[in-house]
């Protein structure tokens, strides 16, 4: 039972350090962690001990899990997906990812 | 008319975004200038059905009501859809003018932007409002990086990595309310007990997520920082859209989830007023137009919360009125701002001057719209100050004088302000004439000969800062609405016995 928690802890403890960084890369790894013990938070907001698939037709719904968080962290994870994806572009724009200093867009600065 | 139509508010924006990356690019921005004329259609629409209905209802998907996904519409968010709509409208025509417009997929960028808001604004359900606050943001994050000034890139990073850690948290406060509740549909919420202190930590957690995107003081420093890199026009269409929909949830959750928590007014009016002050102040420090409006609408922010911090029927509806009188004010002033960039390519202090005389037009749409701001008749901004001061005025020992106090010295502070950015941008000696106030690369860059504004750029500021007069002449109608949402807020019945009947 405890096992849930400290897992969370330790993804978030994980997340935040990362996130103190000062390049793209290294936050961009701190936002999967964090979301990933956010995604663990929902699923813990079920029932976290092994049950049945909740469809329906395959047992009782008494020992069927409960869908409604495991839809939650899907939708969640699509989302931190396509973040993902657009924040590694940010970072790969202007080929450095150091969030201290304005990238050089090759753009004219006075404009 | 049933809740049956409430899907189209999301659904045709959303087609239009799909379609809007097929087709070419004028028939695109054919589209995207229909859709918020349609969604403020809609809410007009949704206005006039609810004097008869207070609340409609909509089950998507047909499923047993408390498990269905519900969409809602009732005062409060119809009067929200309608002035969102018509705000942006304004923005889209501005950018039309600009030629923003004409950057690829931005049509279908804002479109889908427009869905995610009215989207959030509808929905009845917290992790739907998750859903749409992501639909709201994803395609922020692609409008910030593609306009704008060329730090733009650099500010882009710091807006999607705040906005995407405070969704991760606002997750995990719904995530909670699961835990704890076993629902996440607001109207099954009402019946949770408001006092029990697990839950109040869960809605807590939703909350201080929501605060965050809205921008309360200490939370507000990505804001200032982030936004007047954009366009103005992007600019104008987020101040109106996203801080805006987080006050939205926060009225809606606070007042009928937590059911006003009176407990914790004490901790919220020194937060609210605090955001009042260090916003009306934050901008003394600036030297670019946006840059200063970006911290009044930080002190805009704590005016509209000041509602849900006194949290009488009077505190919600006048906060709901200061809500609708600072995007208008905001979106107007912004555009001018806009404007001016277009014709003279800098929104620096240092080099603007004597815009006065030189475009006689562009100083009264901005002197009466800092009016407006600051409190001043003839605006809706008197009557917005004048609600929150009623409201004040039934609170009970120290926190009258907190409230009432802070509402005068923050009202000083965007005084002095809007007094530094008049004197600098629209006194002093005309533009050719002006000596260099700048050193190294802010050296004030050369303005063509001859260089006007085309009066056409300011006709949207100009628009929205007529209907904050409109406001000012007949407050009565507004005002009207605006109570008619906080009684919707206070008493729940009506949308509790609706959602779950539908």
């Amino acid at each position: 039972v405890t096992v849930l928690p400290i897992t969370v802890g330790i993804l978030v403890a994980g997340g935040v350090y990362l996130l103190c960084h000062p390049t793209l890369v290294r936050i961009v790894f701190g936002i999967t962690l964090l979301s990933h013990g956010a995604n663990l938070v929902l699923l813990a907001s079920g029932v976290s001990a092994w049950r049945g698939e909740p469809l329906t037709g395959t047992g009782d719904p008494a020992d069927a899990g409960d869908p409604l968080p495991m839809a939650f962290v899907l939708t969640a994870i699509v989302i931190t997906l396509a973040v993902t994806v657009f924040m590694l572009a940010l970072a790969r724009v202007g080929h450095d990812d150091d969030t201290l200093h304005v990238p050089d867009t090759g753009e004219d600065h006075r404009a | 008319m049933t809740g049956s139509f409430l899907p189209l508010l999301v659904v045709v924006p959303l087609l239009g975004a799909a379609l809007g990356t097929l087709v070419p690019g004028s028939v695109a921005r054919v589209m995207l200038v229909l859709s918020p004329v349609l969604t403020s259609a809609g809410g007009v629409a949704l206005l006039v059905a609810h004097r008869d209905t207070p609340v409609l209802a909509a089950d998507v998907g047909g499923f047993v009501p408390g498990i269905a996904i519900p969409l809602v519409s009732d005062t409060f968010s119809a009067v929200m859809i309608t002035v969102t709509g018509l705000t942006t409208t304004a923005c889209i025509v501005f950018a039309l003018i600009s030629g923003e417009a004409r950057l690829r997929f931005f049509p279908s960028l804002v479109m889908m932007l427009s869905a995610g808001v009215n989207g959030a604004f509808l929905t009845g359900d917290m992790f739907n409002l998750f859903v749409f606050i992501e639909v709201m943001l994803l395609p922020s994050y692609a409008l910030i990086a593609m306009t704008g000034t060329w730090r733009r890139l650099g500010v882009g990073r710091l807006f999607v990595v705040v906005n995407l850690v405070t969704s991760t948290i606002l997750l995990i406060g719904i995530g909670l309310v699961y835990g704890v509740a076993g629902s996440v549909n607001m109207a099954v919420l009402t019946d949770m007990d408001a006092d029990d202190p697990r839950f109040q930590l869960a809605v807590g957690t939703v909350l201080l997520a929501l605060s965050v995107k809205a921008g309360v003081v200490p939370l507000h420093g990505w804001l200032p920082r982030s936004y007047p890199a954009t366009s103005a026009s992007v600019m104008a269409l987020f101040s109106a859209l996203h801080t805006k929909v987080a006050i939205y949830a926060i009225f809606r959750i606070h007042q009928t989830v937590l059911d006003g928590a009176a407990q914790w007014m004490t901790v919220l009016l020194v937060l609210f007023t605090l955001t009042m002050l260090v916003g009306a102040y934050g901008s003394l420090g600036e030297k670019m137009i946006r840059r200063s409006l970006a911290w009044q609408m930080i002190a805009g922010v704590g005016y509209i919360l000041l509602g849900v911090g006194i949290g009488t029927q009077l505190g919600l509806a006048a906060g709901l009125f200061y809500m609708v009188h600072h995007i208008l004010v905001m979106g107007s002033l912004l555009l001018s701002s806009g404007a001016v960039e277009h014709a003279y390519r800098t929104q620096q202090f240092v080099g603007l001057s004597g815009l006065m005389r030189r475009e006689p037009l562009l100083a009264v749409v901005v002197a009466l719209g800092m009016m407006s701001l600051i409190g001043f008749p003839p605006s809706s901004g008197f009557f917005g100050k004048v609600g929150i001061a009623q409201a004040a005025a039934d609170l009970d020992g120290f926190r009258i004088w907190l409230v009432l106090g802070t509402l005068l010295v923050a009202s000083i502070g965007t005084l002095l302000a809007m007094t530094r950015l008049w004197a600098d941008v629209f006194w002093g000696p005309p533009l050719e004439e002006m000596p260099s106030r700048g050193k190294g690369h802010t050296e004030p860059p050369v303005v063509p000969e001859g260089t006007k504004m085309r009066a056409g750029t300011l006709a949207p500021a100009g628009a929205l800062l007529l209907v904050s007069l409109a406001i000012f002449v007949v407050p009565g109608p507004l005002w009207e609405l605006c109570q008619q949402a906080a009684d919707g807020l206070l008493d729940v019945t009506a949308y509790v016995e609706t959602v779950t009947a539908s």
